[in-house]
């Protein structure tokens, strides 16, 4: 009997290992049916927000959760038409040809999830309190605002300071977003917006679960409840994906995506983003305040096949990203060269360089790697120091405290940081800061953009970072899932046009 | 029995006072702090300074220790900085999950553990025993982690018996489901740790063997197995309640792993998520409930030896 039991277990482990070398094969898409009203649409996510309140907290996660779900401000963006600015809870505006007041025509008929509608007044008051308390997230986004008021009670007009393009894209961010004056709701675990979707349930640390808000002033949504499944482990999503627990995972692990199709029941799609992965070189900091050592390291690295090791990923040659305005093809700018690399080293008396990378450990490790011996190749020798993001925070974003740095920067238009030399680049160049005033003070947007790409084009000429590519996450999209966004998942997540079909 | 009793809860509160300490002083030594990240990338300093006095970050911090002690003592384990909710509350979400999760694993080792052990040591010379011993010995090195995903990959993956990650998010309201999401990461823990169990009933029943007692009850015509099993196991007993004792802490332990590989929403995965968010009152919190449970457990486990065992019982 004993002797059984070994034999069984060492099946077992063998068919294990058996089973780990092949996919499961494949069953032909599912038939596509009608669009079913009742569906529930499970969404695989893997970065859950710490909480609900998305006016005083950062994070990524809130945004792709709650704006345009749940909360809305007047405008809104399209991601999949290019950033488009598309009209939300304001139904047109019209901006003076001095570019200083913008006029917003409310929409009737809207609102909130506790069923009291939406006025002027709400309005008016959300944005003055975004502009006034410096806790509330992109506050700076209205500091230019010179006067909020409401001639009648269909419209509010916004005054600034000076001009400024960007301030229709900044309205619809969170310094933007509209809540009801007075509300008391404990925003940190519940919401009351305006959006398609109330949130239903948050289990923290599983899945937060919005429901169809019935109320809504647009077209209702297309499923009645959403699901955000949120796996942080990518075997557990590819898994979750194969075993159809999610209809949508997205931020899917490459390597393991072929187990995902091998279902048949999954598309994978790719879409933009302005997910910037970006090396900082301390601009501030000797040896890297030096120009010629700035260069030696990107012409050390091979930015193409860095693109093809970590393949969600596609070569960015400049700060700005496609999807952004000012964005230009700069490829060819710097190519990797580690011989011209080691002799700018050498010219700049930097022999046997060490320098020290502070990237926060969410990041997969390929990626240190790379850098490590891709610099040994030309004799600088890096030390990764792996922290946690909370240390990153402190280190290097607030005490400038660091060689090196990497984090991916997902915000859409922030070129600025360029243009402000506290910042954690430590980038100060006058001719940058002063095309950047400009670009934002023009009205004319192709004039702006050809300036922010003057601009970009010094910054990538004094060589301020080394961007060392452009995430391009992947999507299993379920097939009998229907119009899911593609664009910047990760910092918006629109559901409210998504159907499911019945099987 | 009770001066003991009361002498061994005396030594609790004194492990508890100190782990408090503990606590409290290595989470102000982590670098980061939660304004920080609440802040974020957008947040000038000025705004995180807001957040902070806000937060109640700026209270000096031999102040916050009372208040949590004090809060302690009322049986208030502290509020949560990003959610408001009560970390009292909070555990005992999780719990439903973690403790579940623990007495399955528990079961799963004790079923492994002791009949294969006590099998193991009787059968030693025979191909069977060794085998059980060097499988024992192979299992109890595995990770965690590495026998998660096997199990993974052959009964959720392969044959589809069972959920390959998560919990159903109607909790316990569907029984049936809930139970089969823990089955996996239950047998994970169980067979790692019911392993090391296995190899101590087996040396504790090799010693029992070579008694005298059991030599004696075998010259009297009982079987050496049955003498075994009537003398020596209640001897192999005690000294296992001492090791489960230890292996509950284990368990625990290997909670924490097996909740990320499963994505189970339980104590072990709280905690993580709260360090990385830099949640110190509810980190403080969660960190005292399992210290103190773990300690409440070796204090059971004191009491247990006393009342068992005949011999300390004649002593006190």
């Amino acid at each position: 009997m004993l002797r059984r039991t070994a034999l069984a277990t060492s099946a077992l482990l063998i068919g294990a290992l058996l089973l780990t070398s092949c996919t499961a094969s494949s069953s032909g898409p599912a038939p596509s049916g009608e669009a079913d009203p009742d569906a529930r649409l499970t969404v695989r996510l893997s970065l859950e927000p710490s909480n609900l309140d998305i006016r005083h907290t950062s994070g990524a996660a809130l945004e792709q959760a709650l704006i345009d779900n749940v909360y809305q401000g007047l405008v809104t963006r399209d991601g999949d038409q290019d950033n488009e600015i598309v009209p939300a809870l304001a139904t047109e505006w019209t901006v003076s040809p001095d570019g200083l007041s913008y006029t917003f025509t409310l929409r009737q008929g809207v609102t909130f999830h506790d069923g009291s509608a939406l006025t002027a007044d709400d309005v008016v008051t959300s944005l003055q309190t975004a502009k006034d308390d410096a806790t509330i997230q992109n506050s700076a986004d209205l500091a230019n605002v010179a006067s909020i008021s409401s001639p009648d009670a269909s419209t509010v007009v916004l005054t600034l300071a000076k001009p400024n393009i960007d301030f229709l894209f900044a309205l619809t961010g969170r310094a933007g977003l509209i809540f009801k004056n007075g509300d008391t709701t404990a925003f940190q675990t519940a919401e009351n917006g305006t959006g398609p979707f109330r949130v239903q349930t948050w289990n923290t640390g599983q899945s937060l679960t919005l429901a169809r808000y019935d109320g809504y002033w647009g077209d209702k949504a297309g499923v009645a409840q959403v699901v955000l499944d949120y796996i942080p482990d990518q075997s557990a999503a590819t898994n979750a994906a194969v075993s159809g627990d999610v209809d949508v995972a997205l931020e899917i692990d490459p390597e393991l995506q072929s187990q995902i199709e091998g279902t048949g029941n999954f598309t994978i799609e790719s879409g933009l983003t302005t997910d910037k992965g970006i090396l900082a070189f301390n601009n501030q900091r000797a040896p890297l305040a030096d120009q010629r050592v700035r260069e030696a390291l990107r012409l050390a690295v091979d930015h193409n096949a860095l693109a093809e090791t970590l393949i969600t990923a596609q070569p960015l040659n400049g700060p700005i990203p496609p999807l952004d305005p000012g964005y230009e093809d700069l490829t060819g700018s710097v190519s990797y060269n580690p011989d011209r690399a080691r002799e700018l080293l050498a010219e700049a008396g930097a022999d046997n360089l060490s320098l020290t990378l502070t990237i926060p450990n969410v990041y997969p490790g390929t990626l240190a790697t790379f850098l490590v011996s891709s610099y040994a190749d030309v004799g600088v020798k890096l030390q990764v120091k792996q922290v946690d993001f909370s240390t990153w925070l402190t280190d290097v974003y607030t005490n400038h405290d660091y060689d090196l740095s990497f984090v991916r920067h997902v915000e859409a238009r922030d070129f600025g940081n360029w243009a402000d030399p506290t910042y954690y680049f430590g980038f100060d160049n006058t001719e940058v800061q002063n095309l950047y005033a400009q670009s934002l003070a023009t009205t004319d947007a192709q004039q702006s953009s050809d300036l922010l790409a003057e601009a970009a084009r010094i910054v990538d000429d004094q060589d301020a970072a080394d961007w060392l590519f452009l995430s391009a996450p992947r999507a299993a999209v379920g097939t009998h899932v229907s119009n899911f966004p593609k664009n910047s998942l990760n910092v918006r997540l629109p559901l409210a046009d998504v159907t499911v079909s019945s099987e | 029995v009770i001066r003991y009793a009361l002498t061994r809860l005396g030594l609790l509160v004194v492990g508890l006072v100190v782990a408090s300490a503990l606590i409290f002083v290595s989470l102000r030594v982590l670098p980061g702090d939660v304004a920080q990240l609440v802040g974020g990338t957008q947040a000038s300093p000025d705004q995180v300074a807001a957040l902070r006095e806000s937060l109640g970050l700026n209270v000096p911090l031999w102040q916050q220790y009372l208040a949590w002690i004090g809060g302690l003592l009322c049986g208030d384990l502290g509020t949560s900085l990003l959610t408001g909710t009560p970390v009292v509350t909070e555990l005992l979400a999780k719990a439903q999950v973690t403790l579940p999760l623990a007495a399955m694993s528990l079961v799963v080792a004790l079923v492994v553990g002791i009949p294969f052990g006590v099998l193991s040591a009787l059968g030693r010379r025979r191909a069977g025993g060794t085998a059980l011993n060097v499988g024992a010995q192979a299992l109890a090195a595995v990770p965690v982690v590495w026998a998660g995903m096997m199990l993974v990959v052959v009964f959720a993956v392969g044959l589809g018996w069972l959920p390959p990650q998560g919990f159903p998010r109607a909790g316990w309201n569907d029984p049936g489901a809930a139970f089969r999401a823990l089955i996996l990461p239950a047998v994970t823990i169980g067979v790692v740790e019911g392993a090391m169990l296995l190899r101590f009933v087996r040396s504790a029943t090799l010693q029992a063997l070579g008694q005298d007692y059991v030599r004696t009850a075998a010259a009297k015509g009982l079987t050496r197995t049955r003498a075994l099993l009537r003398h020596g196991l209640p001897n192999v007993g005690l000294s296992i309640i001492t090791v489960l004792g230890l292996q509950i802490a284990g368990i625990i332990v290997g909670a924490v792993v097996v909740e990320q590989l499963f994505t189970l929403p339980g104590v072990g995965r709280m905690l993580v998520a709260d360090v990385a968010a830099r949640d110190l009152p509810k980190v403080q919190g969660e960190l005292l409930a399992l210290t103190g449970f773990v300690l409440v457990v070796g204090f059971v486990v004191d009491l247990l030896h006393r009342v068992i065992d005949p011999r300390q019982r004649e002593a006190s």
